[in-house]
């Protein structure tokens, strides 16, 4: 509802609806959204896999099967498939290897914080005010991030990148291709939504309170995001009010627009999906209850160390929790780690995913989801590798508003594809070809099909590239 | 009820100084020796008052304790290295860490024994996932080059941690060492030469600088006394360094010096991985870091660790970046991404085992399942390098470990929250 709602909204404010007022003093000219992804899909021969044991992220785990894919997009799934008669056909016999969608990471900040990690490129964390939903990571994505390539390498086909943590709202992240580009708008995932990061608890505290100022506590946080949303419901009240005016045929006063409103907005008409960074049970249920009393959804808390304790609550909700498989104790909110975290919160019914936050960790979310698998057979859990895999594809996919366009292996979607030399939860397998949009983006084979970025050329040896 | 559990008390309150350990008879595992018995199929260890007594096929000793291996894989317990296991619980917390210290009298010679922590819940949760002792070290030093001591404690949860103090002397060069000294590699370089042109000066005149009759030193008289294992050769430097030819300048420096060398980081060690395997010098890396994160790394690569491997070097594998305390178990899961990317499997299992203990000393009782050898080892469900591996016994001082921690503990109280939400008084 609120959705299609904005949608008209937007194209009201966007064109030519808004020409179309003739004796309108103010000039208004065409507003064109800015930034807009200008990916493309790389043409490619269609191509066919065979003999392939696929895990397709719905499900289902095909033994002997076979997949198709054309112009970008997967054409069939199965273990009856029979050779397709394109006259360009590229067959693959991937016998003993195996097949995933491709990798997809809900936290990272590749770009945002490149390599090398020195100051001058350490743009993800806009430390000036705890509230800062103006800025865009996308505006701080440096695309010769030379850990663009190395993920790619890992299987990793998209990402959510994020702003830091260190305020209550952090501003708008962005979803990536990983595909090198020129600009980051070449990078964007087409059609994604924005992303809002939120952080609850230490970081915003510490960061603020240290400067003498709100906030110092966790109820100055609470009281800082509600103050926020505060000003984003009396903002959207004044575009409403308008935009009806504008559809009546008796246009208002124009509001005058805001940067940060504009996001904030964003999230309470449903067009841009809440990353709130959280540790903590008992926070996540505060979060959950602003998130009621100001009529918008949390899409998924991030670093979700306790979501165990809350897993009903989570499912009950419809919220998804972004968890480690071990990592704990760096912090005082990261103290009660339990390694069965992510089993437990699927085992609820609850929206699971296995994210990185590292540059590190990107290039071995298989063997992370391996991990956190292994916890939960442990301590008795039915929980099998075609469901494990879920937890770094298509149920990353929904917590970043793309589930319906790519995360697993079915007909009609993205041919994001990750072919294993092995099955992908041991610790010796490695991505062999990755495809993207069903172009062979990275091949282990094929030095030519390997990408390398501006920084990576010559930066060692001149005549040679960083690997 | 009672009465029992007073007597098993009393029993036990009694007998606790005269019996030792049960006797354990491990039966029909995989075996990796790391020793020249190589690798065992379907063999047995049997173990008792704390050391391996034999190790072979069909062991026919009477055991207190039977433990079946079947489809099991044994291997000596993992030994962490250079982290502040028992010396932090919240790395954010500064009150809990005491693995830093800003002191400028506490150089080389900041020494880390007493003040391990033998309940911290690090150790548990890390000897349960098979680490049995670790080689705990000074984090970092925002004052000196050589910032302090590292020494072999073990996870057996006692109040007698320690196995061998003052095993290593840590310290770094490139960036942040210079950052520390003048701002230039140059006046680092200088520093590091004038803490060993002291130290020799506080050997050859310690009487006259006891008295006051010697010149001022820069160094602190502890510093200079702690130097002098490195200058006769009984205690490794051990180095964070990346840059090669940073790591060419200490080679150079340690030979000069006659004094012995360990690298750590070493992120462009593979591009002289020659000279320094000819030059002897053990390297600890950490194998899955392939991250070009500074200037001084831009030649970091994921096959370092095959690369200098095959060169001949003597490699030790570090955790995971900063979990390398938290979780210094996963030593294991890089060990096998180093296989994944070309490092002979035995070497990778050795680099977390043996090869520290060869490096750091403690090699002639821990490292092989051999006769003789501590009873410190651990039994895993399959493949110790695998993620979907895991420990299922941990035997350290010749005893089973028990296998609880305070995550399980949460674990067991939140497993059936949406059947029964009452948590707090659920123990």
């Amino acid at each position: 509802m609120k959705n299609k709602f904005y949608k008209t909204a937007i194209a009201a404010l966007l064109s030519a609806v808004v020409v179309s007022c003739a004796d309108d003093s103010e000039q208004e000219k065409e507003i064109i959204e800015p930034f807009a992804s200008r990916y493309q899909v790389q043409e490619f021969q269609p191509v066919f896999i065979k003999n392939a044991t696929i895990l397709t992220a719905a499900g289902e785990q095909i033994n002997d099967g076979a997949i198709y894919f054309k112009d970008g997009k997967i054409v069939s799934v199965g273990d009856d498939l029979s050779e397709p008669s394109d006259d360009d056909l590229q067959v693959i016999d991937a016998k003993g290897k195996w097949i995933t969608p491709g990798i997809i990471d809900v936290h990272s900040h590749l770009g945002v914080y490149p390599a090398p990690g020195v100051q001058t490129s350490a743009d993800g964390n806009e430390m000036t005010a705890p509230v800062t939903a103006e800025v865009w990571a996308e505006h701080s994505v440096w695309p010769q991030d030379p850990q663009f390539s190395l993920a790619l390498a890992a299987g990793v086909t998209s990402m959510q990148i994020l702003p830091g943590s260190a305020n209550l709202v952090g501003g708008r992240s962005v979803t990536l291709k990983n595909v090198l580009g020129r600009s980051v708008m070449d990078m964007k995932f087409p059609e994604a939504p924005h992303g809002l990061k939120m952080a609850c608890g230490e970081n915003p505290k510490r960061v603020y309170g240290s400067k003498g100022r709100a906030p110092a506590t966790r109820m100055g946080n609470v009281a800082g995001y509600r103050k926020s949303w505060i000003q984003a419901s009396d903002y959207k009240k004044q575009w409403d009010a308008y935009n009806k005016s504008v559809e009546a045929g008796k246009p208002g006063k124009k509001p005058k627009r805001d940067l940060k409103l504009d996001t904030l907005m964003g999230v309470l008409n449903g067009e841009i999906l809440v990353h709130n960074h959280c540790y903590r049970a008992d926070e996540m249920a505060v979060m959950l209850d602003i998130a009621k009393e100001f009529d918008y959804k949390v899409s998924t808390f991030h670093h979700a160390i306790e979501s165990y304790k809350i897993a009903d609550l989570l499912a009950e909700n419809d919220v998804c929790s972004a968890m480690w498989s071990d990592w704990w104790g760096f912090k005082q909110e990261a103290y009660d780690t339990v390694p069965e975290n992510v089993a437990l919160v699927d085992k609820a019914g609850a929206c699971a995913i296995v994210h990185s936050d590292s540059a590190v960790g990107i290039q071995h979310l298989n063997k992370e989801a391996a991990k956190a698998m292994t916890s939960g057979v442990n301590m008795g859990l039915d929980i099998k590798a075609e469901d494990a895999i879920k937890w770094i594809t298509i149920n990353a996919a929904k917590a970043i508003g793309v589930e319906k366009q790519t995360g697993s292996l079915e007909e009609d979607k993205m041919a994001d594809i990750v072919i294993w030399d092995g099955n992908p939860f041991s610790v010796y397998s490695k991505a062999e070809k990755v495809f993207i949009d069903g172009a062979l983006k990275y091949d282990r084979a094929n030095a030519e099909l390997q990408p390398v970025s501006d920084f990576d050329l010559g930066a060692v040896k001149p005549e040679e590239n960083r690997l | 009820m009672k009465l029992s559990k007073f007597l098993l008390a009393g029993l036990v309150a009694a007998t606790s100084f005269t019996v030792s350990a049960e006797s354990i008879l491990i039966k029909n595992a995989k075996i990796h020796t790391l020793g020249s018995q190589g690798t065992l199929q379907q063999s047995d260890v049997f173990i008792n008052n704390g050391k391996i007594i034999s190790v072979g096929k069909k062991l026919t000793n009477s055991a207190d304790r039977v433990i079946d291996a079947t489809d099991k894989v044994v291997t000596p317990g993992i030994f962490a290295v250079a982290n502040s296991l028992g010396l932090a619980e919240i790395d954010a917390l500064n009150q809990t860490v005491d693995s830093v210290t800003n002191d400028e009298m506490s150089g080389a010679s900041f020494n880390l024994d007493e003040a391990f922590n033998p309940n911290s819940t690090l150790i548990p949760h890390n000897r349960v996932n098979g680490v049995t002792r670790t080689l705990v070290s000074p984090a970092y030093s925002s004052v000196h080059l050589v910032y302090g001591q590292g020494s072999i404690m073990s996870l057996n949860g006692n109040y007698n941690p320690l196995i061998k103090s003052a095993v290593a002397i840590f310290g770094s060069y490139g960036e942040s060492g210079s950052g520390r000294v003048g701002g230039s590699r140059a006046t680092a370089l200088k520093e590091l030469q004038t803490l060993l042109d002291e130290a020799r000066e506080y050997a050859d005149n310690y009487e006259a600088i006891f008295a006051g009759e010697y010149r001022e030193l820069g160094f602190s008289i502890d510093d200079l006394k702690a130097m002098q294992d490195v200058l006769n050769r009984n205690t490794p430097l051990v180095m964070s360094v990346n840059r090669a030819s940073d790591i060419m300048t200490l080679l150079r420096f340690a030979k000069k010096n006659s004094i012995r060398l360990v690298l750590k980081g070493a992120a462009e060690g593979w591009m002289v991985a020659k000279e320094i395997a000819a030059a002897n010098v053990p390297v600890l890396i950490d194998p899955l870091d392939n991250i070009p994160r500074s200037f001084e790394a831009l030649g970091q690569r994921i096959e370092n660790s095959s690369l200098m491997n095959k060169a001949g070097v003597e490699l030790m594998f570090l955790g995971p970046g900063f979990q390398n305390t938290h979780n210094a178990h996963t030593v294991r899961h890089s060990a096998g991404v180093a296989v994944s990317y070309g490092m002979p499997y035995e070497a990778a299992l050795k680099a977390f085992t043996a090869t520290p203990a060869k490096v750091f000393g403690s090699d002639t009782s821990y490292g092989k399942i051999m006769s003789g050898y501590d009873a410190e080892l651990v039994v895993w469900d399959g493949d110790p390098l695998e993620v979907t591996t895991s420990a299922v016994s941990v035997i350290i001082d010749g005893e089973l470990v028990n296998m609880a921690t305070k995550s399980k503990r949460l674990r067991d109280r939140y497993k059936d929250i949406s059947t029964d939400k009452n948590t707090a008084y659920r123990k």
